[in-house]
């Protein structure tokens, strides 16, 4: 049967005068890169050298240095930052409103209420870190970014390679696909993320592991990791249900697949690498009939659980979790 | 020979050299593999670009994401994820560049060369106030010329839900146009 919106078979009068009026804005503009970079013969001898005596004098002022106490300030190698609003410390010493420096691996950066820190991510991204909230670079490196947020809240906006960035909380840790989000932290080690755009994992200490893309939002609680992502503006009985299969209430699965939207597919692939038997069969019921299954992902391996299965019925959602 | 150059070679041989493999060549250093990933790709990202951004700088934001996309393709480890990582890094510039912008920019899609008719204009806003879902499928159809499995293959969607997104968009457009009488 021909369709012409979908593959230009046949004919349709209206989508071809749509075609007509809108082609116009077709982007047709060739690529333009700046030129490569020629480097001269003596600055290939120059630049290690001066990158061998830059090491040398970073290492110079490092060595023998005990941070804690010593502040964070700018120039050095670690995470640049700025304080807005009031007061922070960082590496045991007071920063004030309106100063800036660098956070080095191992220290603290700590808000007083009503502080903001940004905080640049090496190349990749930037953090906003709100009122009363410590957070540590653990690690900084061509492989990793690493940090802690043992308390408070920040918002990340990070572009980069899946799995470059992460930071850990006391229950889990949040490990960067390509994102923005939101992670708050209370005093009990609660762990709350929200994906505002991409897909975050959501990696507990158990190997349990929350799969969030944008526009879903995830809660880990000390003891238990994390629990089922659900949308953002999931359906309250969804949103219960989902509360109570993380409690330890097995059967509530069963209530999730029966309550389940359209909106609801990543609870539902969620749900599936954590439950078993007739549970797993009703949320892959739920989730074949709300969504489209790659001919190749097959009903045996779902029900059986394998991770591939699995992985290519998410990678296929993923196309629609990540237009809406 | 170096590593670079042989993947090139190969990919210019071989015409329906997979993304990955030009990914690759140009972690190799291939600019010539990069100018082939834009042919495949410059018109989505001008799609997602567009569905946010007035059509006067989409261009530019278009040739940003793709300067952005040269300078850090060296660190994506894994190749295949390139059309996501791009899609990805082109929303987050359009974004970008929508917040510093005015609320309504309507003469932003009528500034461009050539002039389009206000028609044009009236239904990409129509098309910028469907539900998220089917704004980019419809722009990557109507305005850049795709075809359903063109986009299923440079977005990653699978082919029925682009087919499905098509379908309900332009019932949704339609149903807009005709009620607000605003274009064609």
């Amino acid at each position: 049967m021909s369709d012409y919106l979908y593959d230009k078979t046949g004919d349709d009068a209206e989508v071809a005068e749509l075609e007509g009026l809108l082609g116009g804005y077709a982007h047709r503009a060739p690529l333009r890169l700046p030129p490569p970079r020629r480097r001269r013969r003596w600055l290939a001898i120059a630049i290690p050298a001066a990158a061998v005596a830059i090491a040398a004098a970073i290492a110079l002022l490092v060595i023998g240095r005990d941070e804690a106490g010593r502040g964070c300030p700018g120039g050095g190698p670690g995470f640049a930052f700025a304080i807005k609003g009031a007061a922070a410390r960082c590496g045991g010493a007071a920063a004030a409103a309106g100063t800036s420096g660098t956070l080095p691996v191992g220290a603290w950066l700590e808000t007083a209420a009503g502080a903001v820190a940004d905080v640049r991510v090496a190349d990749i991204g930037d953090l906003v870190v709100y009122g009363d909230s410590r957070l540590r670079l653990v690690g900084t490196g061509p492989d990793q970014h690493r940090l802690e947020l043992a308390r408070g809240r920040l918002s990340a906006r990070v572009l980069a390679p899946p799995r470059l960035f992460v930071i850990d909380t006391p229950v889990a840790a949040a490990v960067d696909l390509g994102c923005a989000y939101d992670l708050t932290v209370d005093a009990d080690g609660h762990t709350h993320l929200r994906v505002t755009s991409g897909a975050v994992s959501l990696e507990g200490k158990d190997g349990v592991v929350a799969y969030a893309p944008m526009g879903t939002e995830v809660v880990a609680v000390p003891g238990r990791g994390p629990g089922t992502p659900v949308a953002i503006d999931a359906a309250p009985a969804v949103r219960a249900a989902a509360a109570r299969f993380d409690a330890g209430d097995a059967a509530a699965a069963m209530a999730v697949a029966v309550a389940a939207g359209p909106r609801d597919t990543v609870t539902l692939w969620n749900l599936l690498a954590r439950t078993r038997g007739a549970d797993r069969e009703a949320v892959f019921r739920a989730l074949d009939a709300l969504s489209i299954r790659p001919e190749w992902v097959l009903e045996e391996d779902v029900l059986a659980g394998r991770p591939q299965a699995l992985e290519d019925w998410r990678q296929s959602l993923d196309g629609e979790w990540m237009m809406r | 020979m170096s590593r670079g150059a042989l993947e090139y070679r190969r990919a210019v041989e071989h015409r329906d050299a997979t993304v990955a493999e030009l990914v690759v060549a140009v972690q190799a250093g291939s600019r010539a593999a990069f100018a082939g990933l834009y042919e495949r790709f410059h018109r989505v990202v001008h799609a997602v670009v567009l569905a946010r951004v007035p059509a006067r700088d989409a261009g530019d934001v278009v040739q940003d994401v793709f300067a952005d996309a040269w300078a850090r393709l060296g660190g994506l480890r894994e190749p295949a994820a390139f059309p996501g990582w791009l899609l990805t890094m082109a929303r987050h510039r359009a974004i970008d560049h929508a917040r510093r912008q005015r609320p309504t920019d309507e003469a932003g899609d009528l500034a461009v060369d050539p002039p389009p008719r206000a028609e044009a204009a009236a239904a990409l806003r129509a098309i910028r106030a469907l539900p998220e879902t089917y704004r980019e499928t419809l722009i990557m159809r109507l305005v850049e010329g795709l075809t359903g499995p063109e986009i299923a293959e440079r977005t990653g969607m699978t082919p029925d839900s682009v087919r499905v997104h098509l379908h309900r968009g332009l019932k949704l457009l339609r149903d807009r146009l005709g009620a607000g009488g605003d274009a064609p």
